[in-house]
Formats: C-alpha cells, sequence, structure tokens
C-alpha cells in the first residue's frame, strides 16, 4: 500500500482553481508533490513552499496550450475560462475608463465626490445603527422575555421588592423570573484604594442581576463563565462579568482578565467572566453582578450578608417565557402566585396581579420599535443611495450622450450590445469603487464624532464589525451596477448609422432628455423627501430640547439619600426621616440654594406612580406626593386655589392638587376647587378633595406629554420613599458639591446621590435628537448631492447645447431670453420633483412614528415650505452658473467650431 | 509566431529530455534545466515548455505504468522524435556557424 502524495490543503485548492485541464491535474499535483519533497529534503521547509506557491502562479502565467481535442470539459471548468476571459476583458474595459477619466476630470471629481459622500453617510449612518438599534444590547428574543408589571387596580409600576421578586420566581411554572437592579459605581481597575484615586475613579453602569440572569437573557461569554444560580451565595469578593467594551476599553483586552480582582464601588470583586461582544443588557451596562452583592457594593453593612436579609430593595423584574408558553397563559399563572403576596398592599386595593409586557423588557426598544426606526434608517440610507446612484447615472447619462458617437463606432466595429453595457458598468464600478474607499475613510472618521455628538452611552461599541463592511461592499457594487445601467439602457437599441454622422443628427433625439429629466426629477424628489423628514427632526429636537415641561429643569437637583434599602430595618424609617430632619436645616442654610423640598417622585426618575383612567380614551395620570415647597422649588404655578397645609399634611388628609389639563378634561370650563377627583381616575383609600390647579408640567415620560397629574401631601410615613429637590440659584457651580457633602456629613452610611434634572430631561430626549442629527445631516447632504449632481448634468447640456445657443444668439436672441429658456428647462424637472417628493413626504411622515415627532405635526407646513424654498434655492444656484456662461456665448466662435 | 522553430526555452527543454535519456517526465526536466541554467524555472513554464513542443511534432509523450513512489499516479513520459533532434541540431548547426564566422572575424 503506497501512501498517496499529499500537498498542503492550499496548494490543492489553488491546483483545482488552476486552469490546467482536469485530466493532467493528478499527474501535476504528483509532480508538484515530488519536487515539494525534494526540495524540502535538500534545503528546507520554507524554501519548498515558496517555491511550491510559485510553482502553482505558473500554471495561471504560463497556461499550457489549449489542445483541441475532443475530451469534454465540465463546466466548472467552462465557467473559470469564461471568468478569465472577462477578467481579462475587465481590465481593458478598466485600463479604456481611466483614460476617459482623464480626459474630463472635472466630471470625475463630481462624480467620486457626490458618491463617496453617499456611500460614506450610508455606511456611517449603518454603523450607528448597526451599534444603537440593530444589534441593540443583545438580548436574545425580546418578545419572549417580557418585563413582569406590578398591577393593582390604582397603580401599575415596573418595580417590585425582592422578597416579592422571591416569591414570584418560586411559583412561576410558565416562565423563568430573573430581576436585575441598574446603577452605577465608581470602578478602579486595580484593588489598590487611595482617597486620591476614589476621587477621579470613572463611574459604570452596574447592572445587579439575579442568578440565572444571563440564561434568560440569551448573554454569553468569550471568556471564563456567565454568572450562574449559585453566584447569589458567593463567599468572599462577589463575582462579576465584565462587557466587551469594559474589557476593550478599561481593561485593555487583558488576556488574563478572569480571575483578576477589581473594584467597584466599595468591595473588591473577582472577574469570572468577559461577555460576548454587543451584549449590553440592561442600559448598556458595562458590568454585571449578583444581586446579593449590592450590600457589598454601596457598603450597606447590615445586608451585605444573605438575601433574605435584603427584602425591600427595589428590582425590575422580567421573565423568559418557557418554549411553548403563550404570553397570556404565562400572565394568568404568575398573576395566582402574586395574588398571595399581601406586604405593601393597602387595604382598599385589589390584591397584586401581574400584568406582562415585552413593550418594557429589558430591550431598550422593544422590537417593534426597533423595526419601525430600522425600516425608517433603512428607507433613508436606500433614499440617500439614490441619490448617489442617480447623480453618477446624471453624470454617465450626460457623458453617454457625448459618447454616442464612440459607442457607434464600436458597435459598427462589430461590439456586442453586451459588451458595451459592460464598458459603462466597468465604469461606474471603477468610481464605485474609489469612491467606497473615500467613503469609508470618511466614514470612520465621522463616526466617533458623530457618535459624541449623539452622546452615546459609554457601552456603545460604535467601531464598524463585519456587517457594517459587507454592507458598503454589497451597496457599492448595486450603486456601481445601477449607475452604470442607466446610461447602459439609453444607449440600447441604437442604430448604428445616426451617431456617426456627426453631431447634428442627433439633436432632435428625446430618449436621452427624458432619462435625464427623470433622474433629475428623481433626484429633486428625492432631496426634498430627505429635506423635509430631516427638518420634521429637528423641529422635533427642538421641540423636545425645549419643550415644554412646564418648568426649569436646569439648577434643579434630586438627592437621594441611598438608605433607602434599609427601610425595612426597624430603625431605618426613622433613621431615613431623622435624615431629612437633619438634611433641610442644613440645606437650607446654603446661601446659594434657594428651595430644598422632598417629593416622592422627582422629575425624570427612575420609578413613576401612575394610574391609568377608566375612561376612553384612557390617559395615564401621573401622582406624586410632595411637600408644600414642591411648586415653589420645581417652578409650577398655583392658578387656583392653595397647596396643602402642615394640619394636611401630618394628618396625611385626602387632598389634591391637580394640573390644568386634567382639571379642563373632567371639569371644562368649571372650577374643580372643592370637588372630589372624579371617579375615572382610580385611588387609594379616601377620593381626595380638589384644593388647587396647577400648571401643567411634563415630569415623566417625555414622549408621552402626558401632562395630567395630581399631587397629593407626603406624610411622614411616606417620607422613607422620598427623594430631596434642590433648588439652587442661577449661575451656581459648586453649590452642588457643597450640598453633597453637608449631606454625606449627617449620616456617614449614607451614598448621597445627586442627579441634575437637566441631565436626565436631556438624556430623555437623546433618542429622537440621535435621529435628528443623523437625519438632519443626511439632509444637508441630500441637498450637497442634489447640488452637484445638478451643476453637472447642467454644465454638460448646456455645453452639449452650445451650437443651438449660438444660432439662436445668431438669429437675435438676446442673452436674457438663453438665460431664461436655459433656466427654465433645467429647472422644470426639478420643481416636477419637488411636488413629487412633497407628496412622498406627507405619506412618509405618517408612517413614521408620531410620538416621536414631540407634538410637530407631520404635515408641519413650516418643513414642507422650508425644504422646498432650500431646494429651489440650491437648485437655482447650481444652475445659473453654467448657465450664465453659456448665455454670454460668442455666437461667431460657436457656429465655427462646429 | 515561433512555427516550427524552437525558442530557447524550448531548445533548452527538448535538449534536457534528450540527456536525460528518452523516457523522462517533468520533474527531472524541471530539475535539470533549473540546473544548468542556474536559475529557478517553474514547473508551469516546463508544462508549457513540453506542451507546445509535444504540439509542434518535436515530442512524443506516453503515460507510463503506475508508478508506486508517486502514490501509484502515472505519469507522462516524452521522447524526442527525430523531427526534435534535426531541429535542434540544425539550430546547433546555425550556432556553430555563426560562432565560427565570429572566431573568423576576430582573426582576420
Amino acid at each position: 500500500m503506497t501512501r498517496q502524495p499529499r500537498l498542503p490543503r492550499p496548494a490543492r485548492w489553488l491546483l483545482r482553481l488552476s486552469p490546467m485541464p482536469r485530466e493532467t491535474r493528478a499527474e501535476a499535483e504528483a509532480d508538484l508533490h515530488e519536487l515539494f519533497v525534494g526540495r524540502r529534503r535538500d534545503r528546507d521547509a520554507v524554501h519548498a513552499h515558496w517555491r511550491l506557491y510559485h510553482d502553482l502562479a505558473s500554471l495561471w502565467v504560463h497556461p499550457r496550450a489549449v489542445e483541441r481535442s475532443a475530451t469534454r470539459r465540465s463546466s466548472l471548468a467552462l465557467m473559470r475560462d469564461a471568468t478569465l476571459a472577462l477578467l481579462r476583458d475587465a481590465r481593458g474595459d478598466l485600463r479604456y475608463a481611466v483614460r476617459l477619466f482623464t480626459r474630463q476630470p472635472t466630471i470625475l471629481l463630481l462624480t467620486i465626490v457626490g458618491l463617496s459622500v453617499g456611500l460614506g453617510t450610508a455606511t456611517g449612518a449603518f454603523s450607528i445603527m448597526n451599534a444603537a438599534v440593530l444589534r441593540g444590547e443583545g438580548l436574545v428574543d425580546p418578545d419572549r422575555a417580557p418585563g413582569v408589571l406590578r398591577t393593582t387596580d390604582r397603580s401599575v409600576s415596573t418595580a417590585w421588592r425582592y422578597d416579592e421578586f422571591l416569591h414570584l420566581r418560586q411559583g412561576s411554572t410558565r416562565m423563568q423570573v430573573e430581576a436585575v437592579l441598574t446603577d452605577t459605581a465608581a470602578v478602579w481597575t486595580t484593588t489598590a484604594r487611595t482617597t486620591a484615586a476614589e476621587a477621579d475613579a470613572p463611574s459604570a453602569g452596574l447592572a445587579l442581576v439575579s442568578g440565572r440572569f444571563f440564561a434568560a437573557t440569551g448573554g454569553r461569554v468569550i471568556a471564563g463563565r456567565p454568572l450562574e444560580g449559585a453566584d447569589e451565595q458567593h463567599a468572599g469578593p462577589p463575582p462579576v462579568v465584565v462587557s466587551f467594551v469594559f474589557w476593550t476599553s478599561r481593561l485593555n483586552r487583558d488576556p488574563q482578565a478572569v480571575g483578576r480582582t477589581i473594584r467597584i464601588g466599595r468591595t473588591a470583586a473577582t472577574i469570572v467572566g468577559v461577555a460576548e461582544r454587543g451584549f449590553s443588557v440592561p442600559n448598556s451596562c458595562l458590568l454585571w453582578m449578583p444581586l446579593t452583592a449590592y450590600g457589598a457594593v454601596y457598603d450597606v453593612k447590615h445586608l451585605s450578608a444573605l438575601v433574605k436579609r435584603t427584602p425591600d430593595m427595589g428590582v425590575q423584574v422580567f421573565g423568559r417565557l418557557l418554549p411553548g408558553v403563550a404570553l397570556s397563559e404565562a400572565e394568568a399563572q404568575l398573576s395566582g402566585v402574586a395574588a398571595a403576596l399581601t406586604g405593601g398592599v393597602t387595604a382598599s386595593e385589589s390584591a397584586l396581579r401581574v400584568r406582562l409586557d415585552s413593550h418594557v423588557g429589558l430591550g431598550r426598544l422593544s422590537s417593534s420599535d426597533a423595526l419601525g426606526i430600522t425600516v425608517f434608517v433603512f428607507v433613508v440610507i436606500g433614499l440617500v443611495l439614490l441619490l448617489a446612484c442617480a447623480n453618477v447615472a446624471t453624470v454617465l447619462v450626460s457623458t453617454a450622450i457625448t459618447r454616442e458617437r464612440e459607442m457607434g463606432v464600436r458597435a459598427a466595429l462589430g461590439a456586442s450590445q453586451w459588451r458595451i453595457v459592460r464598458q459603462l458598468v466597468t465604469e461606474s464600478l471603477a468610481l464605485g469603487a474609489i469612491a467606497a474607499t473615500i467613503g469609508l475613510v470618511f466614514a470612520s472618521w465621522a463616526i466617533p464624532m458623530v457618535g459624541t455628538m449623539i452622546e452615546a452611552p459609554a457601552g456603545t461599541d460604535l467601531t464598524p464589525d463585519l456587517n457594517v463592511y459587507l454592507f458598503l461592499g454589497i451597496v457599492t457594487l448595486l450603486t456601481g451596477v445601477g449607475a452604470g445601467l442607466a446610461p447602459a439602457w439609453h444607449g440600447r437599441g441604437a442604430d448604428l448609422l445616426t451617431p456617426l454622422k456627426g453631431e447634428g443628427a442627433r439633436q432632435n433625439r428625446v430618449a436621452p432628455r427624458r432619462l435625464r429629466s427623470g433622474l433629475v426629477m428623481t433626484q429633486a424628489a428625492v432631496s426634498v423627501l430627505l429635506i423635509v423628514v430631516a427638518t420634521l427632526f429637528v423641529r422635533a429636537t427642538f421641540r423636545a430640547a425645549s419643550i415644554d415641561v412646564g418648568f426649569d429643569a436646569a439648577g434643579l437637583y434630586a438627592a437621594s439619600p441611598g438608605l433607602s434599602d434599609a427601610f425595612k430595618d426597624d430603625g431605618a424609617a426613622s433613621r431615613i426621616r431623622n435624615f431629612w430632619a437633619r438634611a433641610m436645616p442644613e440645606l437650607q442654610a446654603v446661601p446659594d440654594i434657594a428651595t430644598v423640598t422632598l417629593a416622592e417622585m422627582t422629575p425624570f426618575g427612575d420609578i413613576t406612580r401612575t394610574s391609568i383612567t377608566r375612561d376612553a380614551p384612557a390617559r395615564v395620570v401621573n401622582f406624586n406626593r410632595t411637600r408644600p415647597e414642591y411648586f415653589d422649588a420645581i417652578g409650577l404655578r398655583i392658578l387656583a386655589g392653595r397647596t396643602y397645609t402642615r394640619d394636611e399634611i401630618a394628618a396625611g388628609a385626602p387632598v389634591a392638587l391637580v394640573s390644568q389639563s386634567l382639571a379642563r378634561a373632567y371639569w371644562h370650563d368649571q372650577s374643580p376647587l372643592g370637588q372630589l377627583l372624579p371617579r375615572e381616575i382610580p385611588v387609594s383609600s379616601t377620593r381626595p378633595v380638589v384644593i388647587a390647579v396647577v400648571a401643567d408640567a411634563i415630569t415623566a415620560r417625555l414622549h408621552e406629554r402626558s401632562a395630567f397629574a395630581a399631587y397629593e401631601p407626603l406624610d411622614p410615613a411616606s417620607e422613607r420613599f422620598a427623594q430631596l429637590l434642590i433648588r439652587v440659584a442661577s449661575g451656581t457651580t459648586d453649590v452642588i458639591d457643597q450640598a453633597r457633602q453637608r449631606l454625606r456629613s449627617i449620616d456617614p452610611q449614607a451614598d448621597v446621590r445627586v442627579t441634575s434634572v437637566a441631565a436626565r430631561l436631556q438624556q430623555e430626549a437623546g433618542r429622537p435628537r440621535m435621529l435628528a442629527a443623523l437625519t438632519g445631516m443626511v439632509g444637508i447632504i441630500a441637498i450637497v448631492l442634489c447640488v452637484i449632481g445638478l451643476y453637472g448634468l447642467t454644465a454638460s447640456v448646456v455645453d452639449q447645447r452650445a451650437r443651438e445657443m449660438g444660432v439662436r444668439v445668431a438669429m437675435g436672441a438676446q442673452p436674457r431670453d438663453l438665460l431664461r429658456l436655459l433656466m427654465w428647462d433645467s429647472l422644470r424637472p426639478v420643481v416636477l420633483g419637488l411636488a413629487v417628493g412633497a407628496g412622498a413626504a406627507l405619506l412618509a411622515s405618517r408612517v413614521v412614528v408620531a410620538a416621536m415627532f414631540f407634538g410637530v405635526s407631520p404635515q408641519d407646513p413650516m418643513a414642507f415650505v422650508g425644504a422646498a424654498v432650500i431646494l429651489l434655492a440650491a437648485a437655482i444656484l447650481a444652475v445659473l452658473v453654467p448657465t450664465r456662461r453659456a448665455a454670454a456665448v460668442d455666437a461667431a466662435f460657436v457656429l465655427r467650431r462646429l | 509566431m515561433k512555427g516550427e522553430r524552437l525558442g530557447e526555452f524550448e531548445e533548452f527543454t527538448l535538449l534536457a529530455v534528450r540527456a536525460l535519456g528518452d523516457n523522462t517526465y517533468a520533474v527531472p526536466i524541471q530539475r535539470y534545466v533549473e540546473k544548468v541554467t542556474a536559475r529557478p524555472i517553474s514547473i508551469g513554464s516546463i508544462y508549457a515548455a513540453l506542451a507546445r513542443l509535444e504540439q509542434k511534432g518535436f515530442l512524443r509523450s506516453t503515460m507510463s505504468e503506475a508508478v508506486a513512489q508517486r502514490g501509484g499516479k502515472s505519469k507522462r513520459v516524452y521522447t524526442v522524435t527525430p523531427s526534435g533532434l534535426r531541429t535542434a541540431r540544425d539550430l546547433h548547426r546555425v550556432r556553430e556557424r555563426i560562432w565560427n564566422a565570429i572566431a573568423q572575424g576576430a582573426r582576420s
């Protein structure tokens, strides 16, 4: 038995691809192997390999003379030969294209600029969307991972108490129930802890999760292991899984990261795993730790023990439906489990129920939302590309008209239709390849900039991945072929004689003009569409940024003592009350602090307490318990009536202030003062009496724009849930640090956290701002592309009509007449496109989620008029330059030249 | 077009087949040519030359019996045809004449 001589695998592959006839391939393989073995023996392996691949390459360089024998050739070999021939021809085409381009540098430059801007934009927009929406946070199958809502007939809340969660988890049979608590903590990548370093350790988004969180979300690790159920009972430093972004940016891709100890908050933690790239559930967080590590991280001493000791920690609960289980089925089963829970439910409330809602799950955007945005973004990208494509096509068509004679000669010499089409497609592909390279450079330069501009969260991974490169490749190919096909289509069926007769004979052909006008029209329409959408978004952003939330967020800060986790502890409730009692006068003594107050909910905080009205349409009413100074602090005018008195607060009297919108909705023009809160609004205990109407304010979800609110007095019992609201005098900066220090000095155990309400508001407005920034840029680019296209086109059209102009001048036409004629001819398709684009924009803006527009009507006349004016102005500018030149034509010169 | 003439590389190849004794194959030919010309020769160029020479009728090839060393694969072995030999000799003679002329020129 002899051993089969085997070449290295790549060599075998290359041989199979080589132009060697199949019958001789085995022989060649044996020859190559023999040489290879000999060379390896005589010299060394490197030399042998080098010569082997050299020999393989020589099979291409010295193709064996084709034997015209009757041997049958495989279809693969035929295809290979065809491809080789095509490549050889393409080289010729390419060389020709280069020669042609160098003769028309201006047009070439315009085309490349236009195309690279188009491709770059598309790539940039795609990468950002890819990072922000498409890639999401890595939650697997979000529709099967609904949020678990704590529901009574009075309230719907996303927060559960920790012991309630444990109860749910134990009782659930239809779904895996998990909990998560997100927060931030300072993180040091070393264990050394010095007070100097403590001050400037960057904080990172931290998710404290229940044991089987990774199993429920589908999160995987690239090193180490994910968190597991057993981690809830960790001994020693708590385990932590770090995200890919954290591993890259903070740990410098340390291959020994697993097992390393880092410092998170007030504890050391051992890295047990590195999550795979793209996984950042929830809220683009960077670190995951077991919930039981909460006490250790925030140094709440008595909580650092076991789970059972931390019953009142508020957590967000979600679940993963078991295979084959319907949402309603799991909801019913879990409601049954929740019904047994009684703690925290007041007597008048019905039993706890569970509502499962995949829209409030862990993903920032639910999948259907993401789908809408994705479709929208793809449409926008598609439009920009269409624009770039139309641009290139326009240029190629106008050169094609000039080149008609050349094409005629080619056809007369026997070039097939296919040959001519191929020439054109090769040209546009060459253009596309150059543009794609520039576009990629442009995009990679622009993406991080855009990233900062839109304030992408720290966990977002913006570096382009394979998807992005693939996208760019496919898009370039499509653009190239698409742009090349348009003029080719135009050139189809050209007769052989007419072009050869010279310039005069082809003046009357209508088809190219129509195609050209069509392209210009498309460009104009797409531009208008993009500008309208961009304007809508930009206006929406301004609305969102300057949205009348009804109060001044600047200078407003919310502070929590970081003790609220302890309120089940007997002493804790009174401790918090003491904290507040000492904090209020302490802060009021600071000269730059205007007002200090307590409220259960601070504006745009994490948790809201809402009630859904029973009438149709159901509305969301935000409930809040406040101190009387709340309205003063946040800056809400009391329109009628009075705030609560001290007695009412102390007694927890059933009185309420309602917002103006709510008053108007239920009492219309009558005064609500002294009336009971309407029955349509479900409330706990006694129905409160309305004692005042206050100005509207949006304090919860920005895009809901729900200004329905009811304010009740914050009774001492509820104070432990409260947060501090501080209004500082305008123009002061360090006062907040001062306040923070004073608060810390009150209770050493307190982990005081102060956040700016303005920052929260900005974050809330972030999503539409991001879209606005993107579409705004796209809109500007659309205008640029349109102007480039129009300019290039008009220039070449005017050039072609030079003879006509000369004749006209010779017949006595004034430059003004010529200008008018040319302008009108060039602008007519633009105007037509305007009309078409406006219609399309009207449709498109209806499709785009109205909720994102923050009260800007999709039929916003400003946007439409603005878009039309901008485009027309740009078009006139683009057309004016070449036409003016043409109108100043010297008749004698032109006529002589032709 | 070289027609029925020999190019330099073809000549080397043809002579190598003759020198190696008939019934030789591509690998020894490659080694031989590489050795005598003292420059790296790729197997592809040898294949091409052999194929051209065969087409011109200067070489004849047959498939050999399966050879154990080559994993049971047969190989194509080449023999110089009389016309190949004649052409090579003609070429040699032409060269000789020229060199002779050069030598005489130098002498006179």
